[in-house]
């Protein structure tokens, strides 16, 4: 057991034995989405939220005029201009019988243009359904599909993040995607128009979410309030039931100093920790065979955000190991794929981010975040045994400058640039990944959200 | 001996009047510049919210003992008076501030046929024979009806 899922632990256990149980709706991600307002919820809520996208990205093709997924538009990675429906969300959420505050629903489905519908060209997926049951103080009980509690980036309701696109580690890292059942052949640069599709996961990606059953609860104790989770789930992202027999854990721990406010921005100090571990099945070998191997898949990570009526702090560090994606559809080297190939199944990935925000009046907002991303930082011999001293360690440098207008309470347009930095660190320039990775370069991107 | 018998029987009930119809009584002698009932019978949380939001405006507005205050609760706006409701700390503080919140037996004869058992109220809250008749009864004594 890794320090952070211990630490994770303790705090869980700490929290059950010294705390008072909260009835009040608790104003933190793990209660906002799993629980309802004691005897104040309705039988059928109607809610969700659409969020339609502009991108261009400015990347330079590569020598020979092929691109590689990072200097694509997703899902589709067929252009590097579009406009999309990034999110059309629409659900339900309440208590079934109104008179019994101790069971409570919450129901969503995409219909948006993302990871979740684009594999199989989905009309629509339900991301989230789940049946929360409060009858035990301290420990109430929700099972079905939904949010694993994790990064607050990743856990927090998607509708108020406060960028367009995830950092570099939470989109390759947390919003996994899901092996294909049998072995894909990786697909190289692509010059555009795009011939072969770059993207062809065959499943959604799992957008943090799992089905399984977890315990948690808060506990307010004056101004703090703590929380907790522990969730077991089958590790199989939106596909709603178990592929290899094994079970992935899931910690969580949060304590927050509440100042003011109440809901999705209430402010005051929060700090967390968190810890997901599980199996995954990969076929990885080029044959005919289903001959899958399983693999270690950890995540974890811990965080602070700080948040007043004029300003917001956050910073988060993560650690990955096992599983980690280097391509868009299989766990090789995509970005240069004649071999060797760095070895991602068993590699390692660590990141950290800082995340400012300033809310200059009700409507106008400055967000910068900055984060830095090293994937596969254990990688220093290939796969084949020849140790020629240099490994396939990538880092991912991220600046996002954004502006927010808030038209009102429920309605936004957000304005990012993002300039990005991303090299081999073992290699020069123009040699090795660097050949592709070179001309990764600035994002633009605008989106108008409105939550219903 | 029947002036001493009718001292007693008046001080037994002004002792006991807090405990018993207490509503009836404060409403009848109260001297408040203004009388207000707000009726509270449909599910919707947003109106629980209202509900209480008008009762606190009214009394910052009058001042604290100035205006008489009673929130009935009947049908399905009854949950606003369950013990774990939300709002339960609201209630609290406006108890303490002298509005007076009445819950509708009938409802609470009904909802228990639902749950199997009684809902346990707010310990704020008084219990009335009827909710619809409780409002009859305070608009006869002058209270104004108000429905958000």
């Amino acid at each position: 057991m890794n320090t952070l899922k211990k630490a994770a632990l303790a705090a869980a256990c700490t929290t059950l034995l010294s705390g008072t149980v909260s009835t009040a709706l608790a104003a933190n991600w793990l209660m906002l989405q799993g629980t309802e307002a004691a005897d104040a919820a309705p039988r059928a809520k109607v809610w969700g939220f659409i969020q339609t996208k502009y991108q261009k990205d400015f990347s330079d093709a590569n020598a020979s005029g092929g691109y590689i997924p990072p200097k694509l538009v997703g899902p589709d990675l067929n252009s590097q201009e579009s406009f999309s429906v990034n999110r059309a969300r629409i659900g339900l959420r309440g208590t079934g019988m109104p008179l019994d505050s101790n069971v409570n629903y919450f129901l969503l489905v995409e219909f948006g243009n993302n990871g979740i519908t684009q594999p199989g060209n989905a009309f629509a997926k339900v991301t989230d359904a789940s049946i929360t049951l409060n009858h035990i103080p301290g420990a109430r009980i929700r099972a079905g599909l939904f949010k694993t509690p994790g990064s607050e980036e990743v856990y927090q309701g998607i509708a108020i993040f406060d960028y367009i696109n995830f950092t570099n580690f939470a989109n390759q890292q947390l919003i996994e995607r899901s092996p294909n059942d049998t072995y894909t052949a990786n697909v190289s640069s692509q010059t555009l128009p795009v011939g072969t599709s770059l993207n062809t996961f065959t499943k959604s990606v799992s957008a943090a979410r799992d089905t399984g059953v977890q315990v948690f609860d808060t506990f307010k104790s004056n101004n703090w309030e703590h929380s907790y989770s522990i969730m077991k789930g089958n590790g199989n992202g939106l596909n709603l039931s178990d592929n290899d027999g094994k079970q992935d854990t899931y910690l969580y721990w949060s304590s927050e100093l509440i100042t003011s406010g109440a809901g999705p921005r209430r402010k005051g100090l929060k700090m967390y920790a968190w810890s997901q571990s599980g199996k995954r099945l990969l076929d990885n070998t080029n044959d005919a065979t289903h001959n899958p191997t399983e693999y270690d898949r950890k995540r974890s990570g811990l965080g602070a955000k700080y948040l007043s009526n004029k300003f917001r702090v956050a910073v988060e560090f993560a650690k990955a190991k096992g599983m980690i994606w280097l391509g868009p559809h299989q766990a090789t080297f995509d970005m240069n794929p004649a071999a060797p190939v760095g070895n991602g199944e068993n590699g390692e990935a660590s990141a950290w981010q800082l995340d400012l925000g300033w809310y200059i009046n009700s409507k106008w907002e400055l967000d910068a975040r900055y984060d830095v991303y090293n994937r596969l930082e254990n990688d220093t011999v290939f796969p084949g045994g020849a140790n020629i001293g240099k490994g396939f360690e990538t880092e991912w440098k991220t600046l996002t400058l954004g502006v927010q207008y808030h038209l009102n309470k429920k309605s936004r347009l957000t304005l990012n640039y993002a300039m990005r930095d991303v090299t081999a660190v073992d290699w020069s320039a123009g040699a090795g990944p660097n050949a592709e990775l070179d001309g990764v370069g600035d994002v633009l991107s605008m989106q108008l959200t409105h939550i219903f | 001996m029947k002036s001493i018998f009718l001292k007693i029987c008046t001080l037994i009930v002004l002792v006991t009047s807090p405990f018993i119809g207490s509503h009836a009584i404060a409403a009848e002698q109260s001297m408040a510049d203004a009388k207000v009932v707000l009726q509270i019978s449909d599910p919707s949380p947003q109106k629980q919210t209202i509900v209480l939001n008008v009762a606190s405006n009214i009394t910052k507005h009058y001042g604290q003992g100035q205006v008489d205050i009673e929130i009935v609760a009947f049908g399905p706006g009854l949950r606003l008076l369950f013990a774990g409701n939300a709002n339960k700390d609201r209630i609290t503080a406006l108890a303490g501030t002298g509005v007076k919140f009445s819950a509708c037996e009938n409802t609470t004869r009904n909802m228990a046929k639902k749950l199997g058992h009684a809902p346990i109220l707010n310990s704020n809250a008084v219990t009335v024979s009827a909710g619809a008749v409780r409002i009859v009864d305070l608009v006869k004594q002058g209270y104004i009806l108000i429905k958000p």
